[in-house]
C-alpha cells in the first residue's frame, strides 16, 4: 500500500466520522464544526483526484462561505450553546436509519458490482484550462443562466430576511 | 493508486448519512446541513467519474461547478427562510411549522 493510499484511507475515515458527527451531534454548533471538517475532507478528496481548481473552490465556497452562513443563521435564531439540545431528532429518526441504511446498501452494491467502462485504476488530472474550455465554450448558456440564478437568489434572500417594522 | 470504486463507496456513504440527517433532524438548519452533505456526495461522484472514465470531455467536473453554484444560492435562500420562520413563529423546528396559514 503506497503512501497515497494510506493518506486516502485516513481522509476517508475523517470524512465518514465527521459526517456522522454532523447528523448525530447533540449540539448544533458541534454539528456546524463537524460540517466544516467534512466539507474540507471532500476538498482533500478532490486533491487526490487531481482536480485542484475544484478543490480550491470547495475550500472557499463550502468551507468558508456556506459554513459562515450556517453559523450566522444559528446565531440569529439563537440555537447556539444550550438551546434545544434535548430533542435534536424527531420521532421518525429510527425510520431514517432504516432508509439511509437501505439506500447505502443499494448504492454500494451497485458501485462495487458494476463493471465500469474505461480505466478505473488511476485518475487523469483535470487541469483548470480544460474546465474553462468546457465551461465557457460548450456550457456558455448555463453559465450565464447561473449568474442570473445567483442574482435572483441574492435579491430573494434579502427580501425574505428584511425587517418590515419600519 | 486508489481505484474508482473507493470514491463511489465513500460518496454513497456520505449521501446516506446526509439522507439520515434530512429525515431525522427537527431543526431546519440541521436539515440543511444534511442537504449539504448530500450535495457534496453528488459532486464527489461527478468528479470521480469524470476523472476516471471521461477525462477527455470532463462534463462531470463542469457539472460539479454548477452543483456548487446552485448549492451556494440554495443555502442563502434557505437560511433566509429559516430566519423568517424564526421571526414569525419563534421556532426553527420543521415539525412545529406545520400550518399553512396563521
Amino acid at each position: 500500500m503506497s503512501a497515497t493510499e494510506v493518506l486516502w484511507w485516513i481522509f476517508a475515515g475523517i470524512i465518514v466520522i465527521t459526517s456522522l458527527g454532523v447528523v448525530v451531534s447533540r449540539s448544533v454548533i458541534h454539528s456546524a464544526i463537524f460540517l466544516i471538517a467534512s466539507l474540507a475532507g471532500v476538498g482533500a478528496m478532490y486533491v487526490f483526484l487531481m482536480v485542484e481548481f475544484l478543490a480550491l473552490v470547495q475550500f472557499l465556497v463550502y468551507g468558508g462561505a456556506v459554513t459562515v452562513l450556517v453559523l450566522l443563521a444559528l446565531m440569529l435564531t439563537r440555537m447556539g450553546a444550550g438551546g434545544n439540545v434535548e430533542r435534536a431528532n424527531g420521532p421518525q429518526a429510527p425510520f431514517g436509519v432504516l432508509v439511509a441504511g437501505a439506500l447505502a446498501a443499494v448504492l454500494i452494491t451497485v458501485a462495487v458490482g458494476t463493471a465500469w467502462p474505461g480505466n478505473t485504476d488511476e485518475p487523469t488530472p483535470i487541469l483548470i484550462g480544460a474546465i474553462s474550455d468546457r465551461l465557457f465554450v460548450d456550457f456558455g448558456a448555463p453559465f450565464v443562466i447561473a449568474s442570473v440564478l445567483l442574482l435572483v437568489a441574492l435579491i430573494g434572500a434579502i427580501i425574505l430576511a428584511r425587517q418590515e417594522d419600519e | 493508486m486508489v481505484p474508482l470504486e473507493n470514491y463511489l463507496v465513500l460518496s454513497a456513504i456520505i449521501f446516506s448519512i446526509g439522507v439520515y440527517g434530512v429525515l431525522a433532524r427537527r431543526n431546519a438548519v440541521l436539515v440543511l446541513m444534511g442537504v449539504e452533505l448530500m450535495l457534496n456526495a453528488v459532486s464527489l461522484n461527478f468528479i470521480a467519474f469524470s476523472a476516471y472514465l471521461d477525462p477527455d470531455r470532463i462534463i462531470g467536473a463542469v457539472f460539479a461547478v454548477f452543483v456548487i453554484t446552485v448549492a451556494a444560492a440554495e443555502v442563502g435562500l434557505a437560511l433566509a427562510i429559516v430566519i423568517r420562520l424564526y421571526r414569525n413563529r419563534s421556532t426553527s423546528n420543521v415539525d412545529e411549522a406545520a400550518s399553512l396559514k396563521w
